[in-house]
């Protein structure tokens, strides 16, 4: 039985999203038909909260809703899933400089897992750290698809997956609760808790799916006349 | 980590003296952004609206200038602060012939990387109000300095 | 061109409504008329010479207009139902270039009976379906 999870999503806990939880969960079960999602990972920005309970939403709206967080390293923006309190206590998840090696080697070591987020990305993605900086060890999978990338940017983490036989994951990093669920994850396998998460990221099947509306071309609107 | 003295937060750095809202701004406005809603720009239909007169469009309200030293007080990190983004509170009509007043205090100062870098975020908010000391606006306004 | 709403009220809204989307040409005379009218004749908003010596790729339309142009996206869209504007977020991700087709878009998100609002996704977006300036608004519908 598979699990389709969107991976990379900002509820307004991060401090550039506006999106409540709940509408969130709520627009997903309107949306039903174009996204078929499971559940949503919560990856806020530079901070995990330990205590968060969603249980109550998730049986309101039969959706999964895991914690994960997103940090940021001196190899660009990482997603760490699996997080435990070992794991906050070794980082500074308010730490703009992890260290990126680190970082993925000891949350594997702590029984997570750490996966470089919209690589393409300029500055905070790994394409461009790797032109000036030898490549990461140890990684598993990276965000080739994402919600927010910009023009050019999802086909550089193509190329990226292709040179080091990187797996694959997608995430739609929404900060609208519009956007929701465009871009997630199929597991083949069933995922109902974060220790699942993370069990099948390092060994499972899946892949990134993109619900995004094909886009019509725009047509030349015509300039108004200003006096 | 970001280095500031927390005593500027919430303190408030400037007032300005009160900037006169004339029919002519309002109006230059609302062509400028091709408003034509008659609560704004007819007179004889805004009588009838819920205001009884004109009023400015809500996005006025971030047209007004903070004091020529304001951002002598706005904290600066490494280069130039650029215009991140405005959340605003519209809490009651502007309308022609107000003089409106600007309190600014620093509210939040937090550092992030993102597409061009490094960056520190200076969040100010504004409070805007009337020659009746009626509360028309808040606006914090998001400057994003590059380090 | 705005619709006539005056239909438009609380019980009325729906989650998932539509506003837009409207597309329309900002024209470099339009950015420069808003400049003139809210005093912000500087060379990045009027010229594209003296932009580019500010390391801009040309002039670039003021946040502040963008912030307009969006939040009369929701304004027309209130029309004539009575509803107020309450709350506009926005942030701006990319400048915004005149003399391009942009397209506005927004969505109803929630509806709150407590205190008879109701909030939307709003942004702009440029030909390459980039989102350019986004941002949420809260819209009071009276009693």
């Amino acid at each position: 039985m598979s699990t389709t999870l969107d991976l990379h999503s900002h509820s307004e806990a991060s401090e550039d999203s506006r999106a409540p939880l709940e509408a969130y969960l709520n627009w997903l079960k309107l949306k039903r038909a174009d996204r078929p999602l499971d559940g949503i990972v919560l990856t806020e920005h530079r901070q995990f909260n330990q205590d968060a309970d969603y249980r109550e939403l998730e049986d309101k709206f039969g959706m999964l809703v895991l914690k994960a967080s997103e940090v940021e390293t001196d190899y660009g923006h990482v997603l760490v899933f699996g997080v435990t309190p070992e794991m906050t206590q070794r980082f500074d998840f308010a730490n703009v400089h992890l260290p990126a090696q680190e970082v993925i080697d000891e949350v594997a070591r702590m029984g997570g897992v750490a996966i470089p987020c919209h690589p393409g990305r300029p500055n905070v993605g790994l394409c461009e750290h790797y032109t000036k900086k030898p490549p990461l060890q140890n990684v598993i999978a990276v965000e080739v698809l994402n919600g927010g990338s910009r023009k050019g940017e999802d086909d550089r983490s193509e190329a990226l997956v292709k040179q080091f036989g990187y797996r694959a994951i997608g995430g739609s990093d929404s900060h609208l609760v519009s956007l929701i669920g465009l871009c997630a994850t199929r597991f083949d396998a069933d995922v109902r808790t974060a220790d699942d998460l993370v069990r099948e990221l390092r060994g499972g099947a899946y892949e990134p799916v993109d619900f995004r509306p094909k886009r019509k071309p725009v047509p030349q609107a015509v300039a108004v006349e200003v006096k | 980590m970001v280095d500031y003295d927390p005593a500027i937060i919430g303190r408030v750095f400037e007032t300005t003296e009160p900037l006169q809202v004339s029919a002519e701004m309002v109006a230059n406005f609302c062509t400028a952004i091709g408003e034509s809603n008659p609560l704004h720009t007819d007179a004889d239909a805004a009588k009838k609206g819920p205001y009884a007169g004109i009023t400015a469009p809500p996005s006025f309200a971030v047209t007004f200038r903070n004091g020529q030293h304001f951002f002598q007080h706005v904290p600066r990190y490494g280069k130039q602060g650029f215009d991140a983004g405005k959340d605003v509170e519209f809490v009651g009509p502007i309308r022609p012939g107000d003089a409106i007043t600007l309190s600014s205090h620093v509210k939040e100062i937090y550092e992030k990387t993102g597409r061009t870098g490094s960056m520190v975020f200076v969040i100010v908010r504004t409070t805007l109000t009337n020659q009746k000391s009626e509360v028309v606006a808040h606006i914090d306004h998001r400057f994003m300095n590059r380090t | 061109m705005p619709e006539d709403n005056s239909d438009l009220n609380f019980e009325t809204v729906k989650i998932g409504d539509e506003l837009g989307p409207e597309e329309f040409h900002l024209s470099k005379d339009q950015v420069r008329a808003y400049a003139r009218a809210t005093g912000m004749w500087v060379p990045r908003f009027t010229d594209d010479e003296a932009a580019r010596k500010e390391g801009l790729p040309g002039m670039i339309t003021p946040g502040n207009m963008s912030l307009a142009i969006l939040s009369k996206l929701v304004t027309d869209w209130m029309g004539a139902s009575g509803a107020r504007l309450t709350r506009m977020g926005t942030t701006y991700r990319q400048p915004v270039m005149p003399d391009h087709t942009l397209t506005l878009h927004g969505f109803v998100t929630d509806k709150k009976d407590i205190d008879h609002t109701a909030e939307m996704d709003i942004w702009l977006e440029n030909e390459d379906g980039e989102r350019l300036v986004v941002g949420t608004a809260t819209v009071h519908f009276p009693r």
